[in-house]
């Protein structure tokens, strides 16, 4: 194996990282093996599958599993591969059965994986055991779900998903907490994009407060604003490169954790600006009802902005989304957008959120075509013979750690990014 | 007494050859970059939709690849217009062409009918080409001799598909 832990750390520096990361098919082999195979991949939604017989079809980076809600109304993970032969058994994105069939020899499945019945069964002699659990589909071994969001791993071992979050569990916290119940609803649709780019450019990205005055200039109007990102409003955060709206933007605060990988970036100016109209008030009172004024003022005040977790989820607060990350050949990444519902919200509040997301985030959108299309630059570039590296050294001296150990900073700096690398390092270089 | 002919002083609301003649001006206008002017073909509540979703219902609560109003579509050309847009240096060339023009139902009352037809449409940038179909709905109202679209609906038959970036309108 050309990368051993060795080679894998002379990969990544504190402020730098080798390009081979985004171009050596051979490191994202190791990537699927050691970081999709190994640590927490949130794999979806509870919203998604709400009734028993529910599933959907996705995958961890290259790997197809099933999603699925059993007759005993709990969630299975599972692969999605026929235990006689191996075809994809749930050839839709999503749906409802009773029974997995598989299409080639008629095998039967449950919906939580186990082999239900084998098509003409006296065709095997005595010596073959049909109530083997190899015969199944087969269950990932660890499935943990926190507040509707549902994670899993490949590997029986590893820190707990409550010890993977950390801190980071906070952001689905406060997005959660925002729902009169307490609860979020993914049900409203996805948008699909691809990019000619690696996976990492858009968990990069994604947390990235550094690229919005450059990358989004096209979304800044002649007033300096760029526009409207909720319902009602025509203008939104001042964005610039200089003056009082650079200041305001080096304000936000930055977060990231070495050791999990997840990060955040501090909420939007605009984000402080709360609506006052008449459905807005209706659904601050019901919050208010359940949680008091003062609880409701610390649920409405904007923290966040994005959340990155690693390696292939991200939170919106503003915009309010689920982003997943799927990596496809190591050149060549899906992206999977889901607005956020917030339950028990107004409705027209909930369709406005959806509305909205179409503006920002679908892939004829305004915001995210400019993102991708600097992924497709930077893979493309990152071919060149010039420099081997790409630097995360912005506010590098001026890290801090804070009282649980995370680093702080605050601004345009990449710390985030920083926090993904030690993970990265951290996951690549481990042994076995 | 012999009735008199009735004085045609407008063409028959639901006339092909008028609905054909603005459908085809229609998409010239997209392929010519000429947003703004498309945007004034739509009613003051007008509006372009593609769904995400085959059959999909409403835009009203999911997710659509374009549910554009006037003022959007303002702002979505506002921004085609940046000499600093990105994700359009170069920008897509694209072409359009429509057929199987079938007038549906026709609202005398309202003035108002509507139309199908199928589209094929080709963008090219950076040397990628790609190829988008699908069934477009009209509903046109008359004004004068000519009409003004109160809804523009695509449905791309791989709506559902993942999509690389997308800047002109179906
Ligand atoms: S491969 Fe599935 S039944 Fe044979
Ligand atoms: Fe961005």
């Amino acid at each position: 194996m050309r990368y051993d832990p060795d080679a894998i750390r002379a990969l990544v520096h504190r402020d730098r990282i080798h390009r081979s990361l985004y171009l050596d098919p051979e490191v994202f082999d190791l990537e699927m093996q050691k970081i999709f195979g190994a640590t927490w991949i949130y794999v979806g939604h509870e919203s998604l599958v709400p009734k028993p017989g529910d599933f959907l079809t996705t995958r961890i980076g290259k790997y197809p599993i099933v999603l699925s809600r059993h007759a005993d109304g709990k969630i299975y993970v599972i692969h999605n591969s026929c235990g006689h032969r191996g075809a994809i058994v749930c050839n839709e994105e999503k749906g409802n059965a009773q029974l997995f069939r598989c299409c080639y020899h008629g095998w039967t499945f449950k919906t939580n994986g186990d082999l239900d019945a084998v098509a003409m069964p006296r065709g095997y002699g005595k010596d073959f055991d049909l109530t083997n659990p190899a015969l199944g589909m087969g269950r990932l071994p660890r499935v943990g779900i926190y507040r509707g969001f549902v994670f899993a791993s490949l590997s029986e071992k590893g820190p707990s998903l409550d010890e993977h979050l950390g801190h980071a569990k906070d952001s689905i916290d406060e997005l959660c907490d925002r729902a009169p119940e307490g609860e979020i609803d993914l049900s409203g649709g996805v948008h699909k994009y691809l990019y000619r780019g690696n996976w990492k450019l858009q968990l990069e990205n994604a947390v990235d407060m550094y690229h919005v005055p450059f990358s989004h200039e096209s979304t800044v109007r002649r007033s300096g604003k760029q526009f409207g990102r909720r319902a009602g409003e025509d203008s939104a955060s001042a964005i610039s490169d200089r003056g009082s709206a650079a200041q305001r933007w080096e304000q936000r605060s930055a977060w990231g954790a070495r050791s999990t990988g997840h990060s955040y970036n501090g909420h939007q100016p605009i984000a402080e600006q709360l609506p006052d109209d008449p459905v807005f008030n209706a659904y601050r009172a019901m919050l208010e009802r359940k949680h008091g004024a003062e609880r409701t003022k610390i649920i409405l005040t904007p923290k966040r902005h994005n959340t990155a977790f690693y390696p292939n989820m991200t939170l919106q607060a503003l915009n309010q989304h689920i982003r997943v990350i799927v990596p496809v050949t190591v050149d060549r990444t899906e992206v999977h957008v889901y607005p956020v519902m917030l339950k028990g919200a107004p409705g027209e509040m909930n369709r406005s959120f959806v509305r909205h997301l179409n503006v920002t985030h679908s892939a004829a959108s305004l915001i995210q075509t400019d993102d991708l299309e600097c992924f497709r630059r930077c893979q493309d570039g990152l071919n060149a013979q010039g420099s081997d590296w790409v630097w995360f050294a912005r506010g590098i001296d001026t890290d801090k750690q804070d009282e649980r150990g995370d680093y702080v900073n605050t601004g345009t700096v990449e710390i985030q990014q920083r926090a993904q690398y030690s993970a990265w390092l951290r996951l690549m270089s481990a042994k076995g | 007494m012999l009735d008199k002919p009735a004085v045609v002083t407008t063409t028959p609301l639901g006339e092909l050859r008028t609905i054909e003649r603005f459908l085809i001006h229609e998409v010239q206008l997209l392929d010519e970059r000429r947003f703004e002017e498309w945007r004034d073909l739509f009613t003051e509540d007008g509006a372009y939709w593609v769904p995400l979703e085959p059959d999909q219902v409403s835009p009203d609560g999911r997710a659509s690849l374009f549910y554009d109003d006037k003022q959007m579509m303002d702002i979505r050309f506002e921004r085609l217009r940046h000499p600093n847009i990105h994700s359009q240096s170069p920008p897509h060339r694209t072409c359009h062409v429509i057929g199987n023009i079938v007038i549906e139902t026709i609202d005398e009352k309202l003035r108002e009918c509507s139309v199908i037809s199928n589209m094929i449409m080709t963008d090219y940038r950076m040397r990628t080409q790609r190829l988008f179909s699908g069934r477009v709905q009209h509903r046109l109202r008359q004004e004068g001799d000519s009409y003004k679209i109160v809804l523009k609906r695509v449905d791309l038959i791989n709506c559902d598909d993942v999509f690389e970036l997308i800047a002109v309108p179906f």
